[in-house]
């Protein structure tokens, strides 16, 4: 292993806990609702998100036995656009950092 | 039973009888009159948090979004009337015919929260004309969701 020797003169690490909170992305959650049927949450997945059927049906049952999943992230302003689309198709979506 | 939809080469035809289409329209009433706000529980169900731990996010959130979505729903439901009173057999496109999807949904998650479905269990102890509404539901969101998937 190579010896460390210290700087003599303190340099600012530039990634504070602040940055690094900033340049986390925004997840998108799906939560698990009691009325929506799987077909349609799997239809709704794969038109918004663009997903194939087999991963759009592995998030659905994700959701469905897990009560969540996340389903995109991202910047904070995509992810506010994505939770208004799965909004305004009836699923309940979340954004968490 | 004859299918309610089928995709033809011109969109989706939608073939309804006269008392789902009076039942329907029921629906979108219903829907036209859930208040924006309150205790209703589909109104709730309808505007649920979009930030679970900051009121002040989601507030402005729905404050931005809120009035965009609640259009949205306006032009969706003006699309769903059009099918419920239309007399004859109704073609949508495939645009319309989400719309029509989006309604049927919305509808039923309504519906499903006035009659007090809040986890999956609660779907056993319905009423036999609840349980009725919410299948009949289900199962024309399925036959449309079918027809929609083939359309991705």
């Amino acid at each position: 292993m190579a010896q460390v020797v210290p700087s003599p003169t303190p340099v600012m690490d530039p990634h504070t806990d602040e940055d690094q909170g900033l340049d986390r992305p925004w997840q998108v959650i799906v939560w698990n609702d009691p009325v929506n049927t799987m077909s349609y949450v799997v239809y709704v997945l794969r038109k918004l998100f663009g997903y194939n059927e087999t991963k759009a049906t592995e998030l659905m049952l994700q959701v469905h036995y897990e009560g969540r999943a996340i389903v995109a992230d991202g910047t904070r302003e995509r992810a506010e656009v994505d939770c208004y689309r799965l909004h305004s198709h009836g699923l309940w979506a979340t954004m968490e950092q | 039973m004859q299918r309610r939809f089928k995709t033809s080469r011109t969109g989706i035809d939608v073939d309804l009888t006269a008392d789902e289409k009076v039942f329907l329209g029921e629906l979108v009433d219903l829907l036209v009159a859930v208040p924006a706000d309150g205790d209703d529980p589909a109104s709730q169900r309808l505007t649920v948090p979009v930030y679970l731990d900051d009121p002040d996010s989601n507030n402005e959130w729905w404050r931005l979004m809120g009035e965009e979505l609640a259009s949205a729903r306006d032009a969706d439901r003006e699309i769903f009337r059009r099918v419920t009173i239309d007399p004859g057999r109704s073609l949508l496109t495939v645009e319309e015919a989400d719309a029509f999807l989006r309604v049927l949904n919305e509808g039923r998650l309504a519906v499903g929260a006035r009659f007090g479905v809040e986890v999956e269990e609660d779907h056993d102890t319905l009423r036999d004309d609840q349980r009725e509404i919410l299948d009949y539901l289900g199962w024309l969101l399925e036959e449309l969701t079918t027809e929609l998937t083939k359309a991705l």
